[in-house]
């Protein structure tokens, strides 16, 4: 098991947002975090990182316990962040935001790595240029570059395709589809759209009100829980 | 007082001079500010202590040269880490703990800036103590035509310039420069890459107050040591930061600036009213432009 998540509970102040949250995740799977908007999806993704207030209960990556560690060494322990609305560093260039990405390898290279590029070939040829000036579409790309930059063990995508043309978002999908499928790493993915959930998707998770609702394989996911958790 | 006394007339050899003196003063200045300006635009934290800091380390060069015997000149980098050591134990024990309360910090670092004083005032007690500038050429005022100009504020000039060059360089061409520019612009985000923010926020406070140091080091050989000094320099210090906007370009350029207009002002009348109308000045350029010279660095918070 890649990383286990028991008893959960996260807070903002002493708000509690999430409550007994439980999942795990073996490695090279896809876990699809679905729901509607403000149920905590996002909060999911922050207490995973360590970027709530504080956390109780357990969450281990590689059987390593991460509940406790202060947000730095969570990422250097291998999860890989791609935030809602992405989390560009707007006057940095291109190459410092994916060099931002390798502050957390465990090898301490400062290098970009090769994969970051081949993926994006716009941001290749892009280096140089300030993260500021890019679309909406491009900047999601080197936000899920910055993230393979850290030499994760867990990508967190917190609504990848939100707010992106249709054509960068089918693109978007095809290289999510690339890492999980071909190169074997672990996603979690926060969806609006279902169709991208079940297309990707091993497992999924509904949540409702900071609690998990539902969850199981991806063919479990069934109309009647659309219906009920998901359709306004 | 006639007008006449009030008004010196133009005469082109002396104003030449004056101008030249402007920008050593105003390098004097940046220098007082270069360690406030890296703190403030990294850390958003107002250093009430800044002036202290740099009252420290003018003692600190007094004690290595009276018991010691170190020569002047090897006293600067020793007073840089010697202060700089004083400002990470002070971000350790008191700043770290109130990050997300700026008004706290201002009072916080007041009372850090209290108890040096008194502090110090203890030790030495209140009669000034003087660092004596070495080599003795340091001493002599440069004489070309109808300039005249102490050397040792020429070497401040140059050693300023090589500060602030040395501090971009950190901060764009180097990898730590990276990290604490990526802190400054979003802290989560950086810590979500593997930066520990405390330890950016340690290391750059010890570096600004190194910096601070330095300044009293070189600040103890142009004037005399006190316990109180630090009020000399600390609010120039800090017009410079405001007016510059809070970042190192923006301070550059507002202390040649500032230091220039005051010297203008002071050749035409005296150095009272040339403060007096300079304050002025800012206080109206600060009505129309809050943000001061160069505003983008400001966005932040």
């Amino acid at each position: 098991m890649l990383l286990e998540l028991r008893d959960v509970n996260s807070f903002y102040g002493n708000t509690p947002i999430l409550r007994n949250i439980s999942f795990d995740l073996d490695e090279g799977q896809c876990l699809a975090v679905l729901g509607r908007n403000g149920v905590g999806k996002t909060t999911l993704m922050r207490t995973i990182m360590g970027l709530t207030t504080r956390m109780t209960g357990s969450l281990s990556i590689a059987g390593k316990d991460a509940s406790r560690m202060p947000t730095y060494l969570r990422s250097q322990a291998g999860f890989g962040y791609i935030p809602q609305g992405r989390g560009i560093l707007g006057k940095f260039t291109v190459r410092e935001n994916i060099q931002l990405g390798t502050f957390a390898r465990h090898d301490r290279k400062t290098s970009i790595p090769p994969m970051c590029l081949e993926l994006f070939p716009y941001l290749a040829e892009n280096l140089a240029k300030r993260a500021g000036l890019l679309s909406g579409g491009q900047q999601q790309q080197l936000a899920i570059a910055r993230a393979l930059a850290t030499d994760p063990k867990v990508l967190l995508l917190d609504e990848p395709t939100e707010g992106i043309q249709p054509n960068i978002v089918q693109e978007i999908e095809r290289t999510l589809h690339r890492l999980n499928k071909e190169v074997g790493l672990t996603l979690i993915l926060t969806e609006q759209h279902i169709k991208v959930a079940r297309e990707l998707a091993d497992k999924f998770i509904i949540m409702d009100t900071g609690r998990v609702v539902a969850q199981g394989p991806i063919a479990e996911l069934s109309n009647d829980l659309i219906e009920q958790h998901l359709t306004l | 007082m006639s007008v006449h006394d009030f008004w010196t007339p133009f005469s082109a050899g002396p104003f030449v001079n004056s101008l030249l003196i402007g920008l050593t003063l105003g390098a004097i200045w940046l220098l007082a500010a270069l360690g406030l300006t890296i703190i403030y635009g990294t850390m958003g934290v107002i250093n009430m202590a800044h002036g202290e800091f740099i009252m420290v380390g003018a003692y600190f060069t007094f004690m290595m040269q009276s018991m010691a015997g170190i020569p002047w000149l090897l006293c600067l980098p020793l007073a840089f880490i010697g202060v700089a050591i004083l400002g990470w134990i002070v971000e350790r024990l008191l700043i770290r703990y109130l990050y997300h309360r700026p008004l706290d910090t201002l009072l916080a670092t007041w009372g850090v800036s209290l108890i040096l004083v008194q502090g110090v005032r203890l030790i030495f007690g209140g009669e000034p103590q003087y660092v004596e500038v070495q080599p003795a050429a340091l001493r002599e005022s440069a004489s070309i035509a109808f300039v005249h100009i102490p050397w040792l504020r020429i070497f401040i000039l140059g050693a300023t310039l090589a500060l602030a060059a040395g501090t971009w360089a950190i901060l764009y061409k180097t990898v730590y420069g990276v990290r604490v520019r990526a802190v400054m612009q979003n802290k989560e985000m950086a810590a979500s890459f593997g930066i520990n923010a405390q330890n950016v926020y340690g290391m750059t406070f010890a570096y600004g107050a190194g910096l601070a140091g330095v300044a009293g080091a070189m600040f103890g050989g142009l004037k005399t040591v006190f316990p109180d000094m630090g009020l000399g320099y600390i609010v120039e210090a800090f017009l410079v930061v405001v007016t510059g906007g809070g970042h190192l370009f923006g301070s550059i350029y507002s202390s040649a600036i500032l230091g220039e207009l005051n010297s203008v002002f002071s050749y035409f009348t005296n150095t009272t009213f040339a403060r007096f109308v300079l304050f002025v000045l800012i206080v109206v350029f600060l009505r129309f432009f809050p943000q001061g010279l160069f505003p983008e660095a400001k966005a932040r918070r």
